[in-house]
């Protein structure tokens, strides 16, 4: 049986293309597995797992949480609010605390860029990165890119463009690698002012403008502005953004063939999406939430293998 | 107490003797004799090593001591220990001590603390009171008790009518103003370099451009300051320093001031000629430095502006930082790295070229002009201030003598070995 090449999932940066075929063939059979009457599987029943959230988060965490119980893994959740993390606990601490009570892999969402890395340097776990800052976010883009492969069948040779807040994406960075790993070329949009200035040095085409991104494109994957990891003022204002970057229904029906609208959620209705656009027959939104879990199942179902 | 170094290569470019191999005896802290073959006195301390090079004492023009404030992470005493462990005999230290060095009282606490220590220590007071940028310390006064400079060592002067006023203030006293040039509202939550290597790694990036924005700054305000009063011949010594130096455009500027005849000069830190940002891909807080390691051109330049005199002086820009400060996330470490014993290392093992007696110049002759130390000579009669060394021997910097262990450079196995120093009489190591 084919393995990955990691012991950690940090980030899409580190896995090499047949890691990434292995993790999205493996979700296609869990995705059967979950659209059965008995939707659980006894794979992991040795093993625990504690998803360690020091962000907020309730799809992420959910998607994880139903893909470790439908594995049969044992469950802990961990999460800052009324945590010891305000009392000064490092980071460390906190994790070896919870390693102490016999835990085998931490699920880490965390706010710093790298914080995945560093744990697993420091501990014998497997660590799961699910999402660390404005850094990567490799489950949601695995669980991207096996949306796009399930809508339009391969990945290959796709035009995917990624629109909105670039730069505090963590979406965007792990689906820039993650797409072209697999072929796929890419484009961002935005504001200048949410677009890294030497992101095109990753091989990606730059775009200010929306409906030339949506008119490029195979798939539109449209990012959450994330108003509260801009520590200093990027635009003028969200009623300016939905006015020149937000996507509508109308829009999409103009264009001269069908594209795929994709967003990680949660949306922001009325900012990068219009309600009719987020509800119309181009998104597979939805999919993509339900595809979360059966990607995450096979993302821990492979590592715990190693 | 006399001191005989057997067989010495002596390194020193204003010395009769430099590029010769000589026997040297000091006698009472100074150098009585130096000829082929001298025969050693009763009781002499007798050094006799292979590959035995010797050159001025080292002078480090940027050390920070957290002493008093930060006692945790090192102590006056532990900075001068490792700075002859870096083959130092002069260091100057920051004042971004807690208190701040910015009044007679913190300047005399830290001169106290010096006494009897095998390393000189200069004191840099602080231009503003606390280091913070807005009222300016009594100058004069701190002038007159000893400071070396003024400087708000880690806070960069972001408000230029501070920076004209106290170069014309300093300009009587033939006083020196250091500034580290970053323009702090283009580097808000910065983490490093901004470049692709920050894209990648989705840290919060500091342009090239801050730093060098407030290079040209400063010195059209030197120029306006010196235009206005007209040169003088305490002009011929540097008046504006510009420390911790990065990247190449802020070299050019100063290449091209110099060449104007504005009285600058600048530093760089050993670490910035070995590492550039790739290194952060592993997200090391031990390679969390600010500045930031810089693109490959950008070191470079940097070595380049060193061939060609732009760069004066060479610093560790030693920053002690305790585990709690750096055992933590990317994004919530401290910048800084340990430096004090790791320059001559650093320098020697990744030297691109550069002849020796040009980076032993950056060590010695360069800092002293621009701190107006005396010159030290390795001539009969003249005070024994000397370093000794071997550029090709190998060691591991496999235990540090600082307090603080965030250097990246522990454990590894470096060229360019300090074998001691002489400095009052006395042989440390």
């Amino acid at each position: 049986m084919q393995s990955l090449s990691t012991r950690h999932l940090l980030g899409i940066k580190d896995l090499t293309e047949s890691d990434i075929q292995l993790i999205l063939a493996t979700a296609k059979e869990f995705k059967d597995v979950i659209n059965r009457p008995i939707k659980k599987v006894p794979s992991l029943r040795d093993i625990t797992i504690a998803n360690v959230f020091f962000e907020n988060s309730t799809r992420t965490r959910l998607s994880f949480e139903l893909a470790e119980k439908r594995l049969s893994a044992d469950v802990v959740n961990f999460s800052a609010s009324g945590s010891s993390v305000k009392k000064g606990e490092t980071l460390l601490d906190t994790v070896n605390n919870i390693l102490a009570m016999k835990v085998d892999m931490i699920v880490m969402r965390h706010s710093s860029p790298g914080a995945p890395h560093y744990l697993a340097k420091h501990i014998p776990a497997n660590v799961v990165n699910a999402g660390d800052g404005t850094h990567e976010h490799p489950t949601q883009a695995l669980l991207d890119s096996f949306s796009i492969q399930q809508k339009l069948g391969d990945v290959a040779g796709k035009r995917v463009a990624i629109i909105g807040d670039i730069t505090h994406s963590r979406v965007a960075l792990s689906n820039i690698f993650c797409l072209q790993k697999q072929g796929a070329e890419v484009m961002v949009c935005g504001p200048a002012t949410l677009i890294p200035k030497h992101i095109s040095a990753l091989g990606v085409r730059v775009s200010h403008d929306v409906r030339e991104a949506l008119n490029w494109c195979d798939v539109a994957n449209v990012l959450r502005i994330q108003l509260e990891r801009q520590q200093i003022k990027y635009f003028p204002s969200l009623r300016e953004y939905s006015l020149y970057y937000g996507i509508s229904k109308q829009m999409l029906d103009e264009l001269d063939r069908s594209i795929v609208l994709m967003h990680p959620g949660p949306i922001n209705r009325g900012v990068e999406l219009t309600s009719d656009a987020a509800d119309s027959h181009h998104s597979i939104i939805l999919d993509q939430v339900e595809n979360g879990v059966a990607v995450r199942m096979a993302v821990l179902y492979l590592l715990a293998q190693l | 107490m006399s001191i005989l170094l057997r067989s010495a290569h002596i390194i020193h470019s204003e010395s009769a003797f430099n590029g010769l191999t000589r026997d040297v005896l000091i006698e009472n802290g100074l150098i009585r004799q130096i000829a082929d073959r001298i025969d050693a006195p009763d009781h002499a301390q007798v050094v006799e090593l292979p590959n035995l090079h010797l050159s001025a004492g080292w002078v480090d023009m940027r050390v920070s001591t957290g002493d008093p404030g930060f006692e945790q992470k090192e102590d006056l005493t532990s900075a001068c220990r490792a700075a002859v462990a870096g083959g130092f005999t002069d260091i100057a230290v920051l004042p971004n001590t807690r208190p701040v060095v910015d009044s007679k009282d913190t300047l005399g606490y830290v001169r106290r603390m010096a006494e009897g220590q095998p390393v000189a220590v200069h004191p840099i007071a602080a231009i503003t009171k606390g280091a913070k940028g807005e009222d300016f310390t009594d100058m004069i006064d701190l002038h007159h008790a000893g400071a070396v400079a003024f400087s708000d060592g880690e806070h960069p002067l972001q408000n230029a009518d501070l920076l004209l006023k106290t170069l014309q203030y300093l300009r009587p006293l033939g006083g020196l103003l250091m500034n580290r040039p970053e323009e702090t509202g283009l580097t808000r939550f910065g983490q490093m370099h901004e470049g692709v290597q920050s894209t990648l790694l989705g840290l919060k990036g500091m342009p090239a451009m801050a730093e060098e924005l407030m290079v040209a700054r400063d010195l059209r305000l030197l120029a306006y300051v010196l235009g206005e009063a007209g040169t003088t011949e305490a002009d011929t010594l540097p008046v504006l320093h510009f420390s911790c130096l990065s990247t190449a455009k802020s070299v050019e500027l100063i290449r091209q001031a110099k060449e104007q005849g504005l009285p600058v000069s600048c530093d760089v830190a050993a670490h910035q000629l070995v590492f550039d940002d790739t290194a952060l891909a592993g997200f090391d807080t031990f390679l969390k430095v600010n500045p930031p390691f810089r693109s490959r051109a950008d070191v470079e330049a940097l070595w380049a502006g060193l061939a060609d005199g732009t760069i004066d002086a060479i610093v560790s820009d030693h920053s002690p930082q305790d585990d709690e400060s750096k055992q933590v996330e990317f994004d919530h470490a401290e910048f800084g790295m340990t430096g004090l014993e790791t320059v001559f290392g650093a320098l020697m093992s990744h030297n691109p070229g550069l002849p020796l007696g040009q980076l032993i110049a950056a060590l010695t002759t360069g800092p002293r002009r621009v701190l107006r130390l005396p010159t030290a000579t390795i001539a009969e009669g003249e005070p024994a201030t000397l370093t000794l060394f071997d550029p090709s021997g190998t060691w591991t910097f496999d235990r540090s003598v600082s307090k603080s262990k965030n250097s990246p450079f522990l454990g590894q196995t470096l060229t360019g070995r300090v074998l001691g120093t002489v400095r009052g009489g006395k042989l440390w190591r």
